[in-house]
């Protein structure tokens, strides 16, 4: 089970890394388009936006999971183990807590745009609960790695070392 | 009162390692709750961080360095500068700092900068004898320029807090960053007069200078389209880097020094640095938010204009305490959790919000390389494979000079604020 939860983030987060790349390419096909065949396109700047809250939120979870969220150490790192797996644990908690707001109310606001139609204010017109929808599921992905997490450190399970590629 | 337990609620998330962003976020939501205000902004709030256009350089400015760092630029940038400086006294330590000044200027990173060139300049000069302090001090110093001299991730993110304009701040930057790559240099030769253990390096003919300099040209090139085209009005910083992204694919395509394995691995480190800058960014908005519902940057900045009557007093303040939390504190949160509180402060001060931004930088590169936290020693120890202390020995002489830089921008402003509006 915990192995499929960092498998699934590993994933999300791949695909989050090469979505970056993507929109790298959107951006200079947009100056390729506006400097040489001038006439710019209605659709690079608000694409690139929307994939870029997707590709944030999707790898959340992946960066929990390898711990690569910055943090301060100096001090835990002095005080001894059953403290650190305390605090670790705290730690994880406010993760949590606030994970699940995120879930909760960012699946409010996606049913509630749904249910008025709304859309961007541009010429494309594209419903917002298509980028809205990222918010709860980067958190909701981000409260189960939390939770495996927590497990591990409550446990003493070892992380299992990330793997790349 | 209300400031200083917000405070120390903070500080107490922070040591016990909840991570930046959460503790920031995690404090706003509750402070949110307590004054019973729908929450419903946090995700809005979240949204609202990613669906920016300009932070959108950030990702691409460090696609941009990575693939560089991976494609071995910085050995042929390290090579082509030393092949003119090698043989003067101090030469690799001269060529260590003006190959980061270069790289500095196609990278927003301090990070990224110390890596790259870290990776060939410390075997070399140790090589050639140089005390070992001193060359772990010199590249932990070195990288911090790499984001003084534009482009500047740290400059993105002041600009979208404080909505200045970050074109403004880029170009402010170049001066300082001038200044301050002179006093290494200076320092360099004054230290070689000092230590006669090192080896001076020969002097390279002009058959190898020229073939290392074209080796390197790409590179420059790529520094003047990323900045001129900035600069010029050409592209938006956030353009500049997808266009730097993509010169700089080509660049390793045609040196055929990056493999697939080594790109995989840039797009993956890229990609984990920006999402840990966005979450940070996020949470800030939302602290922000609820602190400003408690009217906590407008007491503050009161309290500021109220007690300190004087300029000088005022900066001499905050360069004191973002000196005390540089040492805890790593500086991009250092960056979203103050600029906020003091903005408001500048007007009053009369204090030109783009000369601030680069103080405030400055700063910044002091807490990178001020123990016990400081990110570029870490890169320099992972880079050296040394111990930490070994690197603190170095660097107290960088961080002098750093301060030296501030006095001088306090004492002349022009050089900071001559290029951006006066050229």
């Amino acid at each position: 089970m915990l192995h499929l939860i960092d498998r699934i983030s590993g994933i999300c987060a791949r695909l989050a890394a090469w979505l970056f790349f993507i929109i790298g390419g959107i951006i200079v096909f947009e100056v390729v388009a506006r400097y040489v065949f001038l006439s710019p396109t209605i659709w690079g700047e608000e694409m690139s936006r929307f994939l870029q809250i997707w590709a944030t939120y999707l790898a959340a979870a992946y960066v929990l999971h390898t711990r690569k969220l910055i943090a301060i150490d100096v001090v835990v790192n002095k005080a001894p183990p059953v403290l650190q797996k305390i605090l670790e644990s705290c730690a994880l908690l406010v993760i949590m807590i606030f994970c699940l707001v995120a879930f909760v109310y960012g699946i409010e606001i996606v049913i509630d745009s749904i249910r008025v139609g709304r859309a961007t204010s541009t010429m494309l017109a594209v419903p917002t609960w298509m980028t809205e929808i990222a918010i709860p599921f980067g958190f909701g992905l981000m409260f189960v790695q939390a939770l495996a997490e927590l497990f591990r450190t409550v446990s003493g399970h070892k992380t299992s070392s990330p793997t790349l590629h | 009162m209300t400031t200083v337990l917000i405070l120390l609620a903070l500080l107490l998330l922070l040591f016990i390692r909840v991570p930046v962003a959460f503790a920031l976020g995690g404090l706003g939501l509750f402070l949110l709750w307590l004054k019973d205000i729908n929450v419903v902004m946090v995700p809005q709030a979240l949204y609202s961080t990613a669906d920016s256009f300009v932070l959108l350089a950030v990702p691409l400015f460090l696609l941009m360095s990575n693939i560089l760092l991976k494609g071995g630029v910085g050995k042929d940038l390290f090579n082509a500068v030393q092949s003119w400086v090698g043989h003067w006294p101090g030469g690799l330590g001269v060529a260590t700092i003006l190959s980061c000044a270069m790289f500095s200027a196609i990278s927003g990173s301090s990070v990224a900068t110390a890596a790259t060139i870290a990776t060939v300049a410390i075997p070399e000069m140790i090589k050639r004898g140089y005390s070992r302090p001193f060359v772990l001090g010199l590249l932990a110093a070195g990288g911090t320029l790499g984001i003084l001299i534009p482009p500047s991730i740290p400059m993105i993110l002041y600009g979208v807090i404080t909505e200045e304009s970050i074109v403004s701040l880029f170009m402010a930057g170049v001066g300082p960053g001038l200044l301050l790559t002179g006093l290494f240099v200076c320092y360099c030769l004054i230290y070689s007069l000092f230590d006669k253990n090192y080896k001076a390096s020969p002097k390279a003919s002009w058959s190898e200078r020229v073939s290392s300099s074209v080796r390197a040209l790409p590179t420059l090139i790529l520094a003047v389209v990323v900045i001129g085209g900035i600069y010029l009005g050409i592209f938006t910083p956030t353009e500049s880097a997808g266009i730097g992204f993509a010169l700089s694919l080509v660049i390793v395509l045609i040196l055929r020094t990056l493999s697939w394995e080594k790109l995989k691995l840039a797009v993956m480190e890229s990609m984990v640095t920006t999402i840990t800058i966005f979450l940070i960014i996020a949470g800030a908005k939302i602290f922000g938010k609820a602190i400003t519902l408690y009217r906590i940057p407008q007491d503050i900045s009161m309290a500021i204009t109220t007690n300190i009557g004087e300029p000088w007093l005022f900066v001499l303040v905050v360069c004191a305490v973002l000196l005390i939390m540089g040492f805890f504190l790593e500086s991009i949160s250092m960056l979203l959790i103050m600029v906020p509180v003091l903005h408001p402060a500048l007007g009053p001060m009369m204090l030109d919000p783009i000369w601030f931004g680069v103080l405030f930088v400055v700063m910044i590169e002091c807490a990178l390389i001020s123990p016990p936290v400081g990110m570029n020693l870490f890169v320099i120890q992972a880079v050296a494979k040394v111990e930490l202390g070994e690197v603190v020995k170095g660097v107290w002489p960088f961080i002098l000079m750093m301060f030296g830089t501030v006095v001088a921008i306090y004492l002349f402003p022009d050089i900071v604020l001559y290029i951006p509006f006066k050229l």
